[in-house]
């Protein structure tokens, strides 16, 4: 099922907690909803259930208009951060709930529900209760029982933050794969860039109640709007420096220039930020150098070098070849790829080069 | 090593004298009670007392249930104690619902006014409830030791407080399944809050089996009298008997003793969780 959001806001008594967003969701995909703490993609999340009703725009599902439905028509799976699961009910009676609400009757119920554990697999422990049950084992059931009555939409929120670091990759693969084979439109609320960025097929990335850019995991990377895009995507960080343009170049806070081709076009004394992914820069290069810098800290890391290399007041991740063998003190000269480097207005934060 | 675990045997020595001495203190009544029942005139009047008596025989239990009737007694109290503690259960927990999960105006207001009320002394009750039992006609009756009972705010405040600890995300997640609130209240809510109840239940049942000022005030006739009120007056009425007095108060006592032993981990969880006084 398509999902078609427009102007939506959701305003509190004091503070607005969605603004002016708009996107469209594709049938079968896999959404993630991302974003800092606070950024108001559970609001969103909230909105889409019908648990919270927007102050201003539409949402539609497909080409019904949902906006103001009460929950329960609206045909959505959700998922609780904390599973929700009824600690008085067996994995099946939990998984039938729903269908018993439906007023299904009790051997379809049955049916239905051992088969959707049989997705998730827990078909073994059908009779255990929820206490009895791993944190990954619930969140299976949580999956079962708010796709068992076949939702249009299934909405997870923040699905994996209750669960270990190990557990945590194999429950993204799982819901990865779930979502496949149901083929269900899903969208998940998290705010690890890296679980955003392994399974979904599109991210929306939020900041401060605003849509800051809905795009597939590779173009957000290799294509920021924004510098809080290119901010927030990357491990490590991307590299941040602050400086003015002068004839064509840019000169860093502190006095370093550095010659990048792209930006030659810039205004004089425009500020701008220099965005440098770590893997975009190359340390003593065959190709011509863009700047110079020192070697102020390296790490080794096996098979590479991660080096701290000043640049006017900043110091900046590069990743250097082992057999350099480059020492603290050192001045390197520096080239920069085209992809990875991004220049955005300082003001703005928008995207200049 | 060896002195702290000699420091540690000495000290609970001592914890456990003081111990069977709060149990002699506590059980000593009962002992009395129990005993007297079988005892004969001669026998309990002597002095030094008779410890056990010489023969355990029903005697005095026939004469005490023929002395009074304490078998309309016994059902007038089973009546007012099933009708009261049921149809308080229920309001206590559709009170404890609204007052937990559902949004109204002035909530926090109500609730906060119905708990002030409970700093009213049950004794000024009475009063208002006289008068309402006398207008309603009901006086005399067994009604009028149902229904100033069928509601209770400090039983809707420990349920409340269950309610309140119960995610909101059930609730949502029951209502996104198309769950109404009735359903969701009675099919997840009061399952879930089941040893809460029970302890609302037995510690309500314990004191609608022994209450004792409302029953002597609102009826009079022989027929109605409740046990304890009917335990009084045949202690007043029927002279210096001892012996068919203790008789009388071990068959009055004696489903509550069952009771208890039947649910005593409920009831000292309940208390040691809530604080709640007997």
């Amino acid at each position: 099922m398509k999902v078609k959001i427009e102007n939506l806001v959701k305003r509190f008594s004091d503070n607005t907690a969605v603004d002016n967003f708009s996107c469209e969701i594709e049938s079968g995909e896999l959404i993630a909803l991302l974003g800092p703490s606070g950024c108001g993609k559970s609001t969103m999340l909230n909105m889409l259930s019908g648990i919270l009703m927007p102050t201003e725009g539409k949402i539609y599902f497909d080409d019904d208009d949902v906006t103001y439905l009460a929950p329960e028509k609206r045909g959505v799976g959700l998922v609780f951060q904390n599973y929700a699961l009824y600690p008085h009910m067996t994995v099946l009676e939990n998984i039938c709930f729903p269908l018993e609400i439906q007023k299904v009757p009790k051997e379809e119920r049955i049916a239905r529900a051992k088969k959707m554990a049989e997705l998730v697999h827990v078909e073994t422990m059908l009779d255990r209760r929820p206490g009895q049950l791993s944190g990954g084992q619930q969140q299976r059931v949580a999956i079962a029982r708010a796709l068992v009555k076949t939702p249009r939409l299934l909405l997870l929120d923040e699905p994996l933050s209750n669960l270990d670091a190990r557990l945590r990759i194999e429950m993204r693969e799982e819901i990865r794969r779930i979502q496949q084979e149901t083929g269900v439109t899903t969208i998940f609320v998290t705010h690890d860039q890296e679980e955003a960025m392994s399974i979904s097929d599109h991210i929306v990335l939020m900041k401060k109640a605003v849509l800051q850019q809905y795009a597939a995991p590779q173009e957000l990377y290799d294509e920021p709007m924004n510098s809080f895009v290119a901010d927030f995507l990357g491990n490590p960080p991307i590299n941040k420096t602050f400086g003015v343009m002068n004839r064509g170049k840019i000169v860093l806070d502190g006095g370093c220039e550095v010659a990048y081709p792209k930006a030659v076009d810039l205004d004089d004394g425009h500020r701008v930020i220099l965005s440098m992914r770590a893997e975009a820069i190359v340390v003593e290069g065959p190709s011509e150098a863009m700047a110079e810098g020192v070697i102020e800290q390296t790490y080794v890391m096996g098979k590479e070098v991660l080096a701290f290399v000043k640049l006017g007041d900043f110091s900046v991740r590069a990743y250097i070849p082992a057999e350099l063998q480059l020492t603290k003190g050192q001045t390197v000269k520096l080239s920069l790829k085209n992809k990875g480097v991004f220049v955005f207005d300082e003001e703005t934060g928008e995207r200049l080069k | 090593m060896e002195k702290f675990k000699a420091n540690f045997k000495l000290s609970m020595v001592f914890v456990y004298i003081l111990l069977i001495f709060g149990a002699i203190i506590m059980i000593f009544p009962f002992f009395w009670m129990i005993t007297g029942a079988f005892k004969t005139t001669l026998e309990i009047n002597l002095f030094p007392p008779v410890w056990i008596p010489s023969s355990f025989n029903l005697d005095n239990f026939k004469y005490a249930l023929q002395a009074a009737p304490f078998a309309r007694y016994f059902i007038n109290s089973l009546i007012a104690m099933v009708g009261s503690v049921s149809v308080c259960t229920f309001t206590t927990i559709l009170a404890a619902f609204a007052f937990s999960k559902l949004k109204f105006p002035g909530r926090e207001v109500i609730f906060t006014l119905l708990l002030a009320l409970m700093m009213v002394p049950f004794e000024m009750l009475v009063i208002t409830n006289y008068q309402t039992v006398i207008s309603w006609k009901i006086y005399d009756t067994v009604w009028a030791l149902i229904i100033p009972f069928t509601s209770s705010i400090f039983y809707t405040y420990i349920l409340k407080g269950f309610f309140d600890s119960v995610s909101d995300s059930l609730y949502y997640s029951a209502r996104i399944d198309g769950c109404s609130n009735w359903k969701y209240l009675w099919r997840v809510l009061v399952p879930m809050a089941k040893p809460s109840l029970v302890t609302i239940i037995l510690l309500n049942a314990i004191s609608r089996w022994n209450s004792f000022l409302w029953p002597m005030i609102a009826t009079i006739n022989v027929s109605n009298r409740t046990l304890p009120f009917g335990l009084y007056a045949f202690v007043n009425e029927g002279g210096a008997k001892t012996e068919l007095m203790l008789a009388a108060s071990t068959i009055t006592v004696l489903p509550m003793i069952i009771l208890f032993l039947f649910a005593r981990k409920n009831i000292v969880n309940g208390v040691a969780r809530g604080g709640i006084k007997g």
